[in-house]
């Protein structure tokens, strides 16, 4: 019983983690790194809160979050792609910039209010037949939405990368961007999408906090679990099904912090407890050998002769 | 001519300022508030007495120290942004010292904390060097995910072993008079951490551009491939620079608990690490310019924070003003890059008329 509830609460906390994941790889294999993922989820989740707030309906939250992170990834991704500017540099901007955004526009909207707002957080969807499989359909199948959807997402970007015209050009722009280039493609433009896309995602990762179980916002809210999304894009080598397992693995650790947490275990004290997943990321950054880094990762690309 | 050009061209951040602190006034549109007597506001706060210009040069000080660590690690190409947590670490080192060792006198009472602070910071930092140099690990993601861990320990410490005798809040302490930074002004906040500020800053500065280690270190950063080539280990260099780097962020740690709190609340400056990076980036990761910047940047968290006082803005708006100032400065490299390309362009087109004439 407690292991099943573990087991579903891991899946939960990996939903964000394996969209967040996905989308850096599908960025990152373009040769961009998105590093401003962690403003992006910090500021997805804040117009989910919002957008459902106002509405009451969960599906313009999850806009609005979509639209969020696609703007903000714009901006990013016109400096760094176009304007040829450091990416971690203007990314560490963003993000500076998108933690004050986020706060300044909740009080603007809120002002101060007394205990937190809350939104209905997203229902939990039982497939019907697979959800009354004993153990597997607890675990598996009454999650939210987004939860089927971050499964299905590691499918469709596994074959969008490595299946299509599309994931080969993907492909190519990370790994040779003069080929591309000479292919008559322009390298600027397809990084430029993918980081819309990979924003897009994060957006959407990042309501999943807000709206998808805790029904709140916080400034602390994401704390820290874009830079893990991030982490795992590299350890699971920038592959679709690797970045799925990493995010498994720290959805796992997250749900087990969490019961560790609650639960009257005092072994470990509770401040290391909920370091767990960052120590587990330094583990795994280390002891991780082969790293399979596309050849022009957070290289900007500059056409000869035309500086 | 060509030598006000360069000027002009140099002051090139400075005019960014200006532009990104108006685009952060745009925002403060929406609590209807004008941008226009905030930012007067602002001025008049941070100018209006001694004490207040005195802040200013204290919030300086951390800054210049978090600064001077992403900048130092930066010429080498390296990235250490878990300053934060190298902070806590001289944070923690420096206040268990003040607090265990309060019988000496003050002068070694003093040093002891800011070697202490000095030496913990470095290791910490320089654990992410070693783990680059070994296993070739990303320093990027060690020194991010670095700074959780500081907090965890920072936390652990603070609730446990170092809790205050009242044992009430999650905090240390007060520390004994003889373990307090002197004041450089009495009955302001300026207090002799800012010297030391200047030193590090000056020494960073002679590290880079005077010693061998410096020349590698740059080396390093300029070309990897090509600094191997020439025989320098560069893993020699990760390592002392994440040493170098993680002091740096740990003094801070001494100048804010022995000069400022004169205790430790738990997770107190949580944004030191990631302004300094703003800084560092404002300042072109030179020391003088860390310098310039960092009071900058003091003088609007002073201005600021009383501004906010008086008007309904909520405190948050410090850091959209830091993210529009640090975006505009970064756009204003690209223009600033643009200028000088199409100049160089003119002067080549016009010497090569002159001799074809």
């Amino acid at each position: 019983m407690i292991i099943e509830g573990l087991l579903a609460r891991s899946i939960q906390m990996s939903t964000p983690l394996i969209i967040g994941a996905l989308a850096e790889v599908l960025v990152e294999r373009t040769g961009v790194m998105n590093i401003a993922i962690e403003g992006i989820f910090l500021l997805g989740a804040w117009a989910g809160f919002v957008g459902t707030y106002f509405t009451g309906s969960h599906l313009i939250g999850l806009i609005a979050a979509i639209a969020t992170g696609t703007l903000v990834g714009s901006c990013y991704g016109y400096i760094t792609v176009y304007l040829k500017q450091h990416q971690i540099v203007t990314g560490t901007a963003i993000n500076i910039l998108a933690a004050g955004l986020a706060l300044y526009f909740y009080r603007v909207l809120f002002g101060v209010p007394l205990l937190p707002l809350t939104v209905e957080p997203l229902a939990r969807l039982n497939i019907p037949l697979l959800s009354s499989i004993p153990v597997i359909g607890e675990i598996l199948f009454r999650q939210n939405v987004l939860t089927y959807l971050s499964i299905a997402l590691i499918f469709m970007i596994y074959w969008l990368l490595f299946k299509t015209k599309i994931g080969l050009v993907i492909r190519s722009t990370g790994a040779n961007p003069e080929a591309v280039d000479a292919a008559g493609i322009n390298v600027d433009s397809v990084r430029f999408k993918a980081v819309l896309c990979s924003s897009a995602l994060c957006g959407l990762a990042g309501a999943f906090y807000s709206i998808g179980f805790l029904g709140l916002f916080t400034e602390d809210i994401i704390g820290g679990r874009g830079w893990i999304a991030f982490a795992i894009c590299f350890l699971g080598n920038w592959n679709p099904i690797g970045a799925a397992v990493g995010g498994l693995i720290f959805g796992i650790a997250d749900a087990t912090s969490t019961v560790i947490q609650t639960s009257g275990f005092k072994l470990i004290p509770n401040e290391f407890v909920i370091a767990i997943p960052y120590i587990l990321t330094i583990i795994a950054t280390i002891s991780r050998k082969e790293f399979r880094v596309p050849e022009y990762l957070g290289v900007p690309y500059i056409k000869e002769g035309r500086r | 001519m060509r030598s006000d050009r360069h000027i002009l061209l140099t002051l090139f951040p400075l005019y960014s300022v200006i532009v990104g602190l108006f685009l952060s006034g745009l925002m403060m549109l929406f609590l209807g508030q004008n941008p226009l007597v905030v930012y007067r506001d602002i001025l008049l706060f941070a100018f209006r007495d001694i004490y207040n210009i005195a802040d200013i040069f204290a919030k300086a000080v951390p800054l210049i120290f978090t600064g001077l660590a992403f900048g130092f690690a930066y010429r080498a190409s390296l990235f250490n942004i878990g300053a934060q947590g190298q902070f806590y670490m001289g944070c923690l080192a420096s206040v268990s010292c003040s607090l265990y060792f309060s019988f000496l006198p003050k002068v070694l009472l003093l040093s002891i904390c800011l070697l202490s602070s000095l030496i913990i910071g470095g290791l910490w930092g320089s654990l992410i060097g070693y783990a680059k140099a070994r296993f070739n690990a990303n320093e990027f993601l060690l020194s991010l995910m670095s700074t959780y861990v500081a907090i965890a320990i920072m936390n652990f410490l603070i609730r446990g072993p170092l809790i205050e005798a009242k044992g009430e809040y999650p905090q240390t302490d007060v520390i004994a008079q003889s373990a307090w930074i002197p004041l450089l002004i009495p009955h302001t906040r300026m207090h002799a951490g800012l010297i030391l500020a200047l030193l590090v800053a000056a020494a960073a500065y002679f590290i880079l551009w005077k010693t061998a280690l410096g020349f590698k270190i740059r080396a390093v950063g300029m070309n990897r491939d090509a600094a191997r080539f020439a025989g320098i280990d560069e893993r020699k260099i990760f390592v002392s620079v994440f040493f170098i780097s993680g002091a740096f962020a740990g003094l801070a740690g001494f100048t804010e608990v022995n000069g400022i709190q004169h205790m430790l609340v738990q997770g107190f400056n949580p944004m030191i690490g990631t302004e300094g990076i703003g800084i560092a980036i404002l300042g072109n990761a030179h020391p003088l310019g860390i310098v310039l910047s960092a009071l900058l940047f003091g003088a609007l968290k002073v201005g600021g924070a009383l501004a906010v006082q008086v008007s309904n803005i909520s405190s948050s708006f410090l850091g959209i003003m830091e993210g529009c100032v640090m975006l505009s400065v970064i756009i204003s490299y690209f223009i600033r890059q643009r200028i000088m390309t199409v100049l160089e362009k003119k002067r080549l087109q016009e010497e090569s008329k002159v001799k074809i004439l």
